[in-house]
């Protein structure tokens, strides 16, 4: 049953494309998405037997004999325990709505089978990630993601902000994999193993062993904590190596929704789980993840504030909810990180459909500014938005109100200041995640209807269709996606919090993640105001954003005109890409920026007058400038290099 | 067991090579221009027949030595001579249609490649310097020789020249070091060396290794001795640089491998620190000067100096396991070179080859497959799993590792993070820019070449074993686990 | 009585030379063949001198596999050489500079 849940996604991403030649579209659509669909049937399946069940350990599958060199053994197993059934079920659960909601969404375009294979592809890329036994085929599944997530990023590679966007995703990921896989070195490096059980059980005597390189030593441990949450902080977006996600939305809003809501961004989150009993060793690198966690939620939340594109609004919500769910993971509540992580996956992908939902009503129109009035229009897609926001804003028993106010009790409960400035952002956060979300239902189903005003006057081109501007619901393929996690949003949290993070939640994990009774006990011991506390800014957000666009619909501009610094401030995502233009110049950081900053398309191919790093090209100048075509330089560059080996041979070498 | 009357014939791969390449030199010699592709065709046979000798023989017999050691038949040396055959026969089956393209009938090239092939067999299974150093000669000849090819070619000729001088300084340097290695250690063979070489190593020998490393390092284009790459790889034919890239590569780095390893085990404290010295510059010059180029093979050039630097950090791990993952890198390298080189051979345009990567702008959408099979092969030369080139780079890095070498594993991860955009740059031209004119219909051989390489890249995941287990066996000719 | 060391000196000086013949050399490419010549020279000499020293033979042996190589190898680049004159018309090592970067 195990390798089916894995394979079905990769049968389904080989057949998709020759049966869509052969049988049409529809049928390849009908079979990757009743492949998924049965996959996600037999996820939950698993996922009650495992998470359920009286199986005590993590039941580990053999699928092969792999790699072989020196110590190092790694075979091909599928490793499931309750933290991997967890996933599967939000991947294949996920994925499979995905996949049913494409088969309306993407409806006009030419190549969808390519598209369906992708998708399937994606899936079964995600499948290894969560499914792997150890550090190297995680690392497999990680770059499988993504790859895949390349592709379909820049599926409509037509347009050009759409490859950007596909490069910079992967070459800021590139950044955070390199991280990874260096701390995948140092655990081998350690342990002398990759596998699973063989790291935890050695994780113990490691602690205060340090690691000599580049002439420091180290804590060792520590290092490879935080060479290993590198690699999350790429794949989730975390606080600098955020800058991909946002402008990864140019992809179809179904990729977003099933990419960056519901399984690669927390591909990070899973990871540092997975790895729990690692870095429950290494407390400073707990710190470091919260810390970052934190700053991340409240960062993403002001940007999200005053944000216009619809999937970008929810892109930084994103990116803000991952920081909440590394906080959890951070001050020690690992199982109340992954319970955020299964609520989000639902009102998060619930939020990215609906605003395809609006965005295939509005014809491809994303900006919010020109929508309004559209509750009357599509009245079920409203309904689904606004129970995806109450789930999402911690609204009285829906699914986020569960698991985001555990990590605000968790956060306060925690130990060091960490732990209090992760409580301090995330309460902030969370009045702001209110606003913005609202702000997005506000803008988007009330007040007038802007497309049709002075702006539809002058858009001539489609003057002689005028009817097809009219907002239409979507089919029904799109609407029972819509739903189905609507179901989950409300009551994924109600049903699933006994077992995820109440006391005694070790019955359900058994010991897939690091024990976490401490920080559970100790969230239960918190005052009472710190749990009504997320409620109250909830609320205030509401109030906040009722007044401003729906009270007073003129005062939010008025606001920014009163404050435009901050406004611009925000407006520009805290002029990260300007900042990173501007601070890393610098030679020493020159690598740093070619990464972070690289991606989007101007340094892929900008070595010209335009290209952004200046730094590159003068060391790549410099190379090429040793080139000069004369021999005797070549000859004379012979010389200095043997003279080099000999010089080093008399003064350090021969002993 | 071979008869002992006839002890030869356990070097048949050998003799075939040989007797095939005067044979068709006299052929050709009497049969003038006539006679260029029966010549052509049947020295492809013959390195065929040879690899596949080899392989066969694989397991079948153990190490054996011939001409009091000078000539080793180890399955190290066998792994080695079937990848250099390899290399040699497919480069020279992607010659073909250059060659009648560009109107050269000559029937000396592919007996150049045979004499080169044949230096480079006698390099990988030499156990003396004296065979080192003829093989090695054997092989710089041939190839000098083939740069120049397109004689009428000013940039061939220069290419030819600039190797000549360059290769002849190269040789000299080696050879200086072979005398001072003889003179104070006192034999020439191998493993006689070893024994002078334990424990305290004199100044004189320690120079020898500097500068015989040195004159390898030339021929594996490894920097700082890496000079001539660019410029030789553009001007010569692109076929022969094809066959640069890949065959000569192969028997330099067994010959590298093997002297590390069995003449001086005693001394590799010292050559392990000029080995990590010359990988990370190495790596550090193929990823920063690939960066600006325009030219497909001049940044192959930067490439495949970037590629012996990781390649190197294998040897510099100097275990078992290092020594296995530069043989498995070296053969992975080989299928991506081979299969490139054959993608940049279907560059045609209105007749004429074309070289720049601008060329490539909009490739996906007038020959999808040619684009497809190119960038599975960019991805692997950058190291992205599960393609070929990501297990090369992890079995050096792993063994890096183990062996204690964190800064250097850091530094190559580094690297091949910087080496990763420019490959990322061609498919990004490649998928996402406007498209040129459609490149000609192109020939069969570089089509299958390409379709086959990126087959054996792209499908490595899932058989490693073959290659893996062989790279294994051959490294434990060398060293002892 | 001339010792070892003074031979390995003499080999030593010759090696010198044809390596900064090599390098510092701007005009002919024939300087450049001579060059490498004395380079070979230097290590026959080094050669001979350990041999004759160690009462072992195979040096010697060395050297004329060495000097056997050598006149192909000039054979070789003098080959190539003429061929590069017929097309370009020169012989300057300056010339030699179509490729770059």
């Amino acid at each position: 049953m195990y390798q089916a849940i894995v394979f079905l996604p990769l049968l389904g991403a080989l057949l998709g494309e020759p049966v869509g030649l052969r049988a049409g579209a529809r049928a390849a659509e009908i079979l990757t998405t009743g492949l998924l669909l049965l996959c996600a049937a037999l996820s939950w399946a698993a996922f009650f037997q495992v998470g359920y069940g009286a199986q005590a350990h993590a039941l580990v599958v053999p699928v092969a004999q792999w790699l072989k060199v020196g110590d190092l053994d790694v075979s091909w197993a599928l490793r499931i325990d309750a933290l991997t059934a967890t996933m599967l079920v939000v991947v294949t659960s996920v994925s499979g709505l995905v996949h049913l909601y494409s088969i309306g969404y993407m409806a006009e375009d030419p190549s969808r089978p390519r598209f369906f294979s992708y998708l399937s592809l994606f899936t079964f890329a995600m499948l290894m990630l969560v499914t792997a036994d150890n550090l190297v085929q995680m690392f497999f599944g990680w770059e499988g993601v993504g790859l895949a997530s390349y592709l379909l990023i820049g599926f409509w590679y037509e347009k050009p902000s759409a490859n950007a966007a596909a490069i910079k995703a992967f070459v800021v990921n590139r950044v955070g994999d390199f991280g990874f896989a260096l701390g995948i070195f140092l655990v081998f490096a350690l342990t002398k193993s990759v596998s699973f059980d063989a790291i935890f059980a050695a994780a113990p005597g490691l602690a205060g062993k340090s690691v000599h390189a580049f002439g420091m030593d180290v804590d060792a441990l520590t290092l490879a904590c935080l060479l290993l949450f590198m690699g999350a902080m790429g794949k989730s977006a975390q606080f600098l190596l955020h800058t991909w996600l946002p402008d990864a939305m140019e992809g179809p809003t179904p990729v977003s929704a099933l990419i960056h809501a519901a399984t690669m961004v927390t591909a990070g989150v899973f990871m540092v789980a997975r790895l729990s009993p690692l870095f429950a060793h290494a407390p400073a690198a707990l710190g470091f993840v919260t810390a970052v966690g934190a700053t991340t939620a409240l960062f993403a939340a002001t940007v999200g504030l005053v944000q216009n594109d619809i999937k970008r609004v929810i892109a930084y919500s994103t990116c803000s909810q991952l920081g909440y769910m590394f906080v959890a993971l951070g001050v020690g509540a690992y199982g109340v990180g992954i319970f955020h992580l299964f609520t989000h996956a639902f009102f998060k992908a619930l939020l990215f459909l609906g605003a395809g939902s609006v965005i295939h009503a509005m014809h491809h129109e994303q900006d919010m500014r020109n929508m309004g009035g559209l509750r009357t229009k599509i009245p079920l897609t409203f309904w689904a938005m606004t129970v995806g926001t109450l789930a999402l804003t911690g609204f009285p028993f829906t699914a986020g109100y569960y698991s985001k106010d555990a990590i605000i009790e968790a956060a306060y409960a925690g130990q060091g200041w960490t732990a209090t400035y992760g409580f301090l952002c995330t309460v902030v956060a969370a009045g702001l995640t209110s606003f913005y979300s609202w702000r997005l239902v506000f803008m988007t189903f009330f007040g007038e209807p802007r497309a049709f005003g002075a702006h539809a006057h002058d858009d001539h081109a489609h003057g002689d269709d005028a009817h097809a501007h009219e907002p239409h619901e979507s089919p029904a393929t799109m609407l029972v996606p819509l739903a189905l996690l609507s179901l989950g949003a409300l009551a994924a949290g109600f049903a699933f919090h006994g077992a995820f993070v109440a006391p005694g939640a070790e019955a359900f994990w058994k010991g897939s993640i690091a024990d976490m009774s401490g920080a559970v006990d100790a969230m239960e011991k918190v005052p009472g105001f710190v749990s009504l506390l997320p409620t109250l800014m909830m609320v205030g957000g509401f109030l906040v954003a009722y007044a401003m666009y729906v009270m007073r619909p003129g005062s939010a501009d008025a606001l920014a005109k009163a404050m435009p610094l901050a406004y611009r401030f925000l407006l520009n995502k805290w002029y990260f890409d300007e900042l990173y233009d501007f601070l890393f110049v610098r030679p020493a950081f020159w690598l740093g920026r070619l990464f972070w900053k690289g991606g989007d398309g101007r340094i892929i191919d900008g070595f010209g007058p335009d290209g952004v790093s200046s730094e590159v090209l003068a060391v790549s100048g410099r190379v090429v400038r040793l080139q000069s075509g004369y021999v005797y330089h070549y000859a004379f560059a012979m010389m200095l290099g043997i003279a080099a080996i000999i010089t080093w041979y008399l003064f350090m070498g021969v002993r | 067991m071979m008869p002992t009357f006839f002890p030869l014939a356990s070097l048949a791969p050998e003799l075939l090579i040989a007797l095939a390449a005067l044979g068709l030199l006299l052929l050709g010699a009497w049969r003038g221009e006539r006679a260029a592709w029966i010549v052509a065709e049947a020295a492809i046979a013959a390195l065929g027949i040879a690899a596949v000798m080899l392989v066969m023989r694989k397991g079948g017999v153990g190490a054996r030595t011939f001409f009091h050691g000078a000539f080793v038949d180890d399955a190290f040396a066998r792994f080695m001579q079937a990848l250099s055959l390899v290399g040699g026969a497919v480069s020279l089956l992607l010659s073909f249609d250059w060659m009648r393209r560009r109107g050269i009938g000559a029937f000396e090239y592919p007996v150049l490649v045979l004499l080169a092939t044949l230096g480079m067999m006698v390099l990988a299974a030499a156990g003396d310097l004296i065979a080192l150093y003829v093989g090695l000669e054997l092989m710089s000849l041939a190839l000098y020789v083939a740069a120049a090819f397109d004689r009428d070619d000013g940039r061939a000729t220069e290419a030819g020249l600039k190797y000549f001088m360059l290769g002849a300084l190269s040789s000299g340097m080696l050879l200086y070091g072979a005398s001072l290695i003889y003179g104070f250690a006192g034999s020439t063979a191998f493993d006689d060396i070893a024994r002078a070489a334990q424990g305290h190593v004199s100044l004189g020998l320690a120079f020898g290794v500097a500068f015989l490393l040195a004159g390898l390092a030339f021929k594996i284009s490894a920097a700082p001795f890496h000079m001539w790459t660019p410029d030789v790889y553009e001007g010569a034919p692109t076929p022969v640089t094809a066959f640069f890239a890949s065959a000569p590569k192969m028997a330099a780095m067994a010959a590298l491998v093997r002297v590390t390893t069995t003449a001086f085990p005693g001394a590799a404290a010292d050559w392990r620190q000029i080995v990590v010295f010359v990988s990370i510059l190495s790596m550090a010059i193929g990823g920063f000067g690939a960066l600006g180029q325009r030219n497909f093979k001049r940044l192959m050039a930067y490439s495949s100096i970037g590629h012996m630097g990781f390649a190197l950090v294998g040897l510099a791990a100097g275990s078992q396991a290092g020594v296995q993952g530069v043989l498995v890198y070296m053969a992975i390298y080989l299928a991506m070179t081979l299969g490139t080189f054959a993608a940049i051979l279907l560059m045609r345009r209105g007749g004429a080859y074309v070289e720049s990567i601008d060329d490539l702008a909009g490739l996906s959408k007038t020959d999808p497959a040619t684009a497809t099979f190119l960038t599975l092969l960019m991805f692997s030369l950058a190291g992205v799993p599960p393609l070929a080139g990501f297990f090369a780079k992890y079995y050096v890095f792993t063994a890096a590792i183990q062996a204690g070498l964190f800064s250097l594993a850091t530094v190559g991860v580094l690297l091949s993070v910087v080496s990763a955009v420019y490959y990322l740059r061609i498919v990004k031209l490649m998928w996402f820019d406007e498209p040129k004119a459609a490149f000609d219909a192109g020939a069969r051989a570089p089509r299958w070449t390409l379709a086959l390489a990126t087959a054996v890249v792209g499908l490595f995941f899932l058989l490693p074993a073959p290659l893996v287990d062989a790279a294994l066996a051959a490294a434990r000719a060398l060293l002892p686990a | 009585m001339v010792g070892l060391g003074q031979y390995l000196v003499v080999g030593a000086i010759l090696f010198t030379l044809g390596v900064a013949g090599i390098v510092l050399n701007r005009k002919n490419v024939i300087v450049i063949l001579m060059s490498v010549e004395l380079i070979l020279l230097a290590v026959n000499v080094n050669l001979v001198a350990f041999s004759t020293f160690s009462g072992d033979l195979t040096g010697q042996v060395f050297a004329l596999f060495v000097l056997t190589v050598a006149a192909a190898e000039a054979a070789i680049g003098l080959a190539i050489l003429v061929t590069h004159f017929r097309v370009k018309g020169s012989i300057e090592v300056e010339d030699l500079n179509a490729m770059k970067g």
